[in-house]
């Protein structure tokens, strides 16, 4: 009976799905000496096989694959299987080595590992100054895990400084380490506790995880970096350090049944349990010197570390009061936070206003950057160079102080006529906080000189006098054009026409008060007018004639033309017309004149 | 009879004349007191007369410096910041103006706006000069060629290019004129002179999602107005709606 549940079990355990392939890659150390091997495990999960290279090729460094390992694992009925290829790496010289990513190929796909990085020394002892995150000298917080097989401890914590003692202000990279062997599961919490009395910490970067082989058995670690500064002489106890985790570690068979598992080589994690923990660091020290107070440089403004200096100007050219930028950027490894700003040199000539900064970190932490202090600059007087810049740091590898210069820079700067004639009177408290104080001139009496300008709040376009003016000239301009226009229109052939029409009208309007002896002479005059005849003789009866008049009319108009005739040539004259003849005249004129205007 | 008319006339414009010499006189008596004030560091006293003498006559450039430097020198650097702003729009090449207000603006973190080819223009042509030249050689090329058309003078191609080219000359000059001038461009602009800086909302409601802070002296475009409320364009060209309390036309309202 009892092997008939175990086949049972066994034939479900082989059914069971496998969970999600995974490559992963981890130095056992990433960094040793010259000789010393270093263990790099390539860890593959959810498969049962995969092909890995033999051996590595990295100029300085001899890898070769030194074997295999299997391990089946079962959580909550759920099957994983872990292959673990462990290579031997052994350096041949000093320097910084990648080593690069490479293929595992695993049921016909493909996967890469990430590259990672080994520092490799002459000889096994530790750099003062280390550079994080490749290389952390260790000064580990407790003794190495006391574990050589399966049997060892699941997880572990230490806490690892850069250096044993330091001086006050002096920045120290840390290091939290936090281990679990890799057959336990679970979730850890995002930060770590740290702190103490006498150093600050930076803040924390975010986890970073990888495999480490330690004393033959595989760990996740889970790193996360910091810095503290310490703030006073003497030995400082740096406390522990701890980390929340919920775990679920391997656990034993349910009871009643544990008899009947004994007796079969189950994998391990085929039951487990959730188990709340705390992971803690080893307690430390670290011994912490004060700065030294001779040869301390008067402009020493707290900085510790070790930095350099560059200057530039911004614009290279400025009008009068034109203010420009001199950037001064320090960069290096230190105290960033706490340092003071370079202080200008030279300066005499200038107005100065205190620096704006930024800092540029280049790590995780803040310790390797650069900060930019931007000052405000305007000439007092014309200037061709910028002032200088010093600026004086402790630094803690030759435990003495120096000082950083920097060059004057060529501008072209002209004096703000405000800074030069027409500065305020000597500062007062609370007034123009920040600025260096201006010389202490009186006030210039005849400023007014200086200002010229308008006298208007609104512009010249929307002033009365312009707008009048404007105005004016527009109605000239029409003035003209209008005069200019009736001029040649009247000279035209149509403004003629309409002349004499308008003059035809009017000899005929006279017609009707015509003194009777002038009437044929007024009807001479209109029939002149309208037929556009000249004052030839026959001009008219030729005109008349040549008209497309109707032949009564045409008629009608010659008799008038001969009682004009008659008028003017017979001796003594005609009879005065009588007021029927007149009647009679005055419509055959209106006749002609109707068809005329057709 | 005529002779008593001039009397009064004359009279009259003598009244005048006195009345403004008067008033001209107050001014300059008012001003000496203020710089007199302000040499002896009394820049309170010195801001109030220097206030009133601005009140009671045309706007000079240089008495709104004066003034800006007085309220400077008494802590008010909003206040300041505006005055020299107002100089400059009177006058925009009083470089001492400019100076007083780069440093003033660098004293309360009002950063630098970028030059622009309009503040190159104003520093090189004073507008009104712009304008009144700009409208001669308008008119000039206008009755130039309106008299070479109506005189049928179609040879005189010289002349056609000589106006075409006043005409054109004039054109730009306004043009540029209206683009420049401060005392146009400038029309919407106002200053904070809160203390404590203004807060830019979402909506005209103070309960409402604040989308930045405005420090002392920052210039803004005033848009629309709402009640107490502005709606406007912030530095870097946001938009968004400020109490009407503590925002100051650039221009006074005249």
């Amino acid at each position: 009976m009892k092997h008939a549940l175990a086949l049972l079990f066994l034939s479900l355990l082989a059914a069971s799905p496998v969970v999600a392939q995974e490559v992963v890659a981890g130095l056992s150390s990433n960094q040793a000496a010259v000789g010393e091997p270093v263990q790099l495990v390539v860890t593959v999960r959810g498969a049962r096989g995969a092909d890995v290279p033999q051996t590595l090729s990295v100029n300085g460094l001899r890898i070769n694959l030194a074997g295999r390992s299997t391990q089946f694992e079962m959580r909550n009925f759920k099957m994983s299987s872990t292959l673990t290829y462990t290579y031997i790496i052994v350096p041949q010289f000093e320097g910084n080595f990648t080593i690069p990513s490479f293929d595992v190929a695993i049921e016909g796909k493909t996967y890469r590992t990430q590259a990672m990085h080994l520092a490799v020394s002459g000889a096994a002892q530790v750099p003062q100054m280390p550079t994080l995150p490749q290389s952390m000298p260790t000064v580990p917080s407790g003794p190495p895990p006391a574990v050589g097989n399966d049997n060892g401890r699941p997880y572990f914590a230490e806490l690892v400084l850069s250096k044993k003692s330091a001086y006050v202000g002096e920045i120290v990279p840390v290091e939290l380490r936090f281990y679990f062997h890799s057959r336990i599961g679970g979730q850890v919490g995002e930060r770590p506790n740290f702190g103490g009395e006498g150093f600050t910490v930076q803040k924390f970067s975010n986890a970073v995880k990888r495999e480490q082989v330690v004393n033959e058995a595989n760990y996740v670690v889970f790193t996360f970096q910091s810095a503290i500064t310490p703030v006073k002489a003497g030995t400082l106890e740096i406390p522990a350090a701890s980390l929340e985790a919920r775990l679920q570690v391997p656990g034993n068979a349910p009871q009643g049944l544990d008899d009947f598992f004994n007796n079969f080589p189950l994998p391990q994690g085929m039951f487990t349990e959730t188990r709340e923990v705390t992971l803690q660091t080893k307690p430390l020290q670290l011994e912490v010197v004060a700065l030294p107070k001779e040869n301390k440089p008067e402009d020493f403004s707290g900085a510790v570390g070790k930095f350099t200096m560059d200057a530039s100007v911004s614009p290279k050219k400025a009008a009068a009061g034109e203010p420009v930028t001199l950037s001064v950027t320090v960069s290096g490894q230190g105290n960033f936070e706490g340092m003071g700003a370079p202080s200008l040199v030279g300066d005499e000539g200038w107005r100065t206003y205190p620096p704006s900064d930024k800092f540029q970190a280049a790590d995780a932490i803040g310790f390797t950057g650069e900060k930019k202090f931007e000052y405000p600059i305007i000439a007092r007087q014309d200037q061709t160079k910028t002032p200088g810049a010093r600026f004086s740091f402790f630094d803690p590898s030759s435990g003495k102080y120096s000082t950083l210069t920097t060059d004057p820079l060529p501008v072209d700067a002209k004096a703000g006529n405000a800074a030069a004639t027409a500065s305020a009177p000597a500062a007062t408290p609370g007034a123009g906080a920040g600025a260096t104080p201006g010389p202490a001139t009186k006030p210039t009496p005849d400023i007014a000189v200086m200002a010229s300008g308008s006298s208007h709040w609104s512009s010249l376009f929307f002033r009365k006098e312009f707008l009048i003016g404007n105005a004016a000239l527009l109605a000239a301009w029409l003035a003209v054009v209008l005069a200019f226009s009736i001029r040649s229109f009247s000279a035209s052939n149509t403004g003629r026409m309409i002349a004499r029409k308008k003059q035809a009208s009017d000899a005929l309007s006279l017609l009707r008060n015509a003194d009777p002896s002038a009437f044929y002479d007024r009807v001479h005059d209109y029939l002149t007018l309208r037929l556009n005849a000249s004052i030839e003789p026959g001009s008219l009866a030729a005109k008349i004639d040549s008209s497309a008049l109707p032949v009564e009319l045409k008629s009608s108009l010659h008799k008038m033309l001969e009682r004009h005739d008659e008028s003017k040539f017979a001796a003594g004259g005609i009879s005065q017309p009588s007021a029927e003849e007149r009647e009679s005249v005055m419509a055959t004129l209106k006749q002609f004149h109707a068809f005329h205007e057709k | 009879m005529l002779s008593m008319k001039n009397s009064h006339l004359t009279q009259t414009l003598s009244l005048f004349a006195a009345v403004l010499l008067l008033s001209q006189s107050a001014r300059a008596d008012v001003l000496a007191d203020a710089r007199a004030r302000y040499a002896e560091g009394e820049y309170q006293q010195a801001a109030k007369l220097f206030e009133q003498a601005i009140e009671t006559a045309p706007p000079q450039a240089a008495v709104f410096f004066e003034f800006g430097r007085c309220l400077r020198q008494a802590g008010q650097d909003g206040r300041a910041a505006l005055n020299f702003q107002r100089a400059l729009i009177l006058d925009p090449r009083f470089s001492p103006a400019a100076v007083a207000l780069t440093e003033t603006n660098t004293d309360l973190g009002i950063p630098k706006p970028a030059v622009t080819w309009q503040d190159r223009v104003l520093e090189r042509i004073p507008m009104d000069t712009l304008t009144l030249t700009g409208a001669v050689l308008f008119w000039v090329g206008v009755f130039m060629i309106t008299f070479l058309l109506l005189l049928r003078a179609a040879r005189r191609k010289g002349l056609y290019a000589l106006g075409m080219i006043c005409l054109a000359a004039g054109i730009a000059a306004l043009a540029l004129a209206w683009l420049c001038d401060p005392r146009i461009t400038d029309r919407n602009t106002a200053i904070v002179l809160t203390n404590g800086g203004a807060s830019v909302l979402n909506s005209p409601a103070e309960q409402s999602e604040k989308i930045a802070s405005l420090r002392e002296g920052t210039q803004v475009q005033i848009l629309s107005q709402r009640g107490r409320w502005f709606y406007g364009a912030i530095p870097g060209g946001a938009r968004g709606w400020f109490l009407t309390e503590g925002i100051v036309p650039i221009i006074p309202p005249v």
